[in-house]
């Protein structure tokens, strides 16, 4: 079995990259371990409306809600409002994952890749220490999959990339463990993603309510792993739920188990291999959102493929490109808010009070700098020193 | 009786995979939908452990 690209793993960075590679002339396969792409759903399920930017999904039924904006809960209950296009890269859409995984992987195949369903990636494939492909398995079968590229687009295990040799073990400093609960039957009817902040309800993490429709949301919790105990994400997260009314006579319709990482992007080039999405860790370690990121870094991956297979050179000064591309751009962002998550782990819950209760009042719409610390300092100046980090960040 | 390992509760794994990303060894895969710990492998650092959103990895003595 001869390919130009293999691509392990159809979640949104796989399916992207393929359609994109595909897209330029290159024969593409994507193997995927499940039985059905996008199932289980393992996602809060909220991503930004810059998603239509980029054109890769057609219609709108992987759409389940639209929100106005997010609301920032602090430790003592403090709200503040952030309009949607400033609030991340979380919020805008609600949607279904399992549609959405499906219609971006349907993108692919339409523009040429090849899917192939139950096909674990096992090992990589190389010959006198040159990447070759893979090893892959398919019921209990071994084969080879010969390919000039690999990518791993393989998730937060990032197996391909560590079989590869590349550091990809995650610090629990740099993973948020995460629980989740869709709950229908809950009393509300609501156009904001709301994200509770506190030592107590979430230590080093967040609980979100990302409503899913007129009675239905997806309520999940994401601990640093780091400051968790074992089954700790679970036991927060139906604490929340029960000291919350609203949502405490909620039935689940899914609950799931779930990984984010949120370090900085790692190494993800070498000779004859990509990483993509999650498995470089590109993700927003803030909010531990990844799509947008999965899917701003596949183009560029997909882009980029297609160019080295056009000139028949797949060796890293090739490919690299692609990570110099992401420098100037998504991983800029991701760097920086990196930083912030530093100094936001650091923070009292105190502080975190004083912040909310500085900006409940604030209007969005002039996001300077001095702006805002002022609106930050007048109301409690002792913030001022709590916010040096801050300061210093935005000069960069 | 060995060194104590981490076993994996099949029954509780969800397959998030968190596990196998922390693990220092390399010792964790996932086969059908559940983590599966290679006694060869683990040292018993004990981060699997902490780290698994439901509580479905522990000791065991072999
Ligand atoms: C609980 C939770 C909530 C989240 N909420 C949000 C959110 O609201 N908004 C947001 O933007 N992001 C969210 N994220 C993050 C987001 O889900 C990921 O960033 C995104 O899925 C990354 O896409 P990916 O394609 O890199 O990886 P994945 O979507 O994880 O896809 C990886 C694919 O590779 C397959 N695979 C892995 N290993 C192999 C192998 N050896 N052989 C074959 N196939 C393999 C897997 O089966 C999977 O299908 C959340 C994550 C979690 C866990
Ligand atoms: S962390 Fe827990 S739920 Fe997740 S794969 Fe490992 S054992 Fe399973
Ligand atoms: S205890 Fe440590 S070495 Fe053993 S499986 Fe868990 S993380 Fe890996």
């Amino acid at each position: 079995m001869k390919y130009d690209v293999v691509v392990v793993g159809s979640g949104p960075a796989g399916s992207i990259s393929a359609r994109f590679a595909a897209e330029s002339g290159a024969s593409v396969l994507i193997i995927e371990r499940r039985q059905e792409v996008g199932v289980p759903v393992l996602c809060g399920e909220g991503i930004s409306k810059r998603v239509d930017e980029f054109n890769v999904l057609e219609g709108k039924r992987w759409i389940a809600n639209n929100m106005d904006g997010a609301r920032i809960v602090s430790p003592d209950g403090t709200m503040v409002k952030l309009a949607a296009d400033i609030a991340g890269d979380e919020t805008g859409y609600v949607l279904y994952r399992d549609i959405f995984d499906q219609e971006l992987a349907r993108g692919a195949i339409r523009s040429g890749a090849e899917l192939m369903l139950n096909t674990y990636a096992v090992n990589i494939l190389k010959e006198n220490d040159k990447i070759k492909g893979v090893k892959a398995k398919q019921f209990g079968e071994e084969f080879d999959i010969e390919a000039d590229i690999v990518v791993g687009a393989d998730g937060v295990e990032s197996n391909i990339g560590r079989w590869a040799g590349m550091k990809t073990t995650l610090k629990p400093y740099d993973l948020e463990t995460c629980a989740q609960y869709t709950l229908t039957n809950v009393e509300f009817d609501r156009t904001y993603c709301d994200f509770y902040l506190g030592k107590k309800i979430a230590p080093g993490g967040y609980v979100w309510v990302f409503p899913k429709g007129k009675d239905i949301a997806n309520v999940g919790i994401g601990i640093l792993a780091s400051l968790s105990e074992p089954g700790m994400s679970l036991k927060l997260l139906d604490k929340f739920i029960n000291s919350h009314p609203d949502l405490r006579n909620g039935d689940p319709l899914r609950f799931l188990a779930g990984a984010v990482p949120v370090g900085e992007p790692i190494e993800s080039v070498r000779d004859n291999l990509l990483l993509v999405g999650d498995a470089a860790r590109q993700v927003d370690p803030i909010t531990g959102g990844g799509l947008m990121a999965s899917i701003e870094a596949g183009k560029t991956a997909g882009e980029t493929i297609g160019k080295a297979i056009d000139e028949q050179r797949f060796d890293k000064e090739m490919l690299v490109s692609y990570e110099e591309k992401l420098k100037n751009t998504l991983y800029k962002k991701l760097k920086r808010n990196y930083a912030v998550k530093e100094i936001l782990l650091g923070m009292e819950d105190k502080t975190l009070n004083m912040l909310a209760d500085s900006l409940k009042d604030y209007k969005f719409d002039d996001l300077s700098t001095l702006s805002l610390v002022k609106a930050l300092v007048s109301k409690h100046p002792s913030l001022l020193i709590k916010l040096k980090p801050f300061i210093k960040l935005s000069r960069l | 009786m060995g060194k104590p390992k981490a076993l994996v509760d099949k029954g509780k794994c969800l397959a998030c995979g968190g596990c196998i990303s922390v693990c220092p060894q390399d010792a964790i895969v996932m086969c059908s939908s559940k983590a599966i710990v290679s006694k060869e492998n683990c040292i018993d650092c004990g981060i699997c452990i902490q780290t698994c959103p439901v509580g479905a990895i522990d000791n065991e003595e072999y």
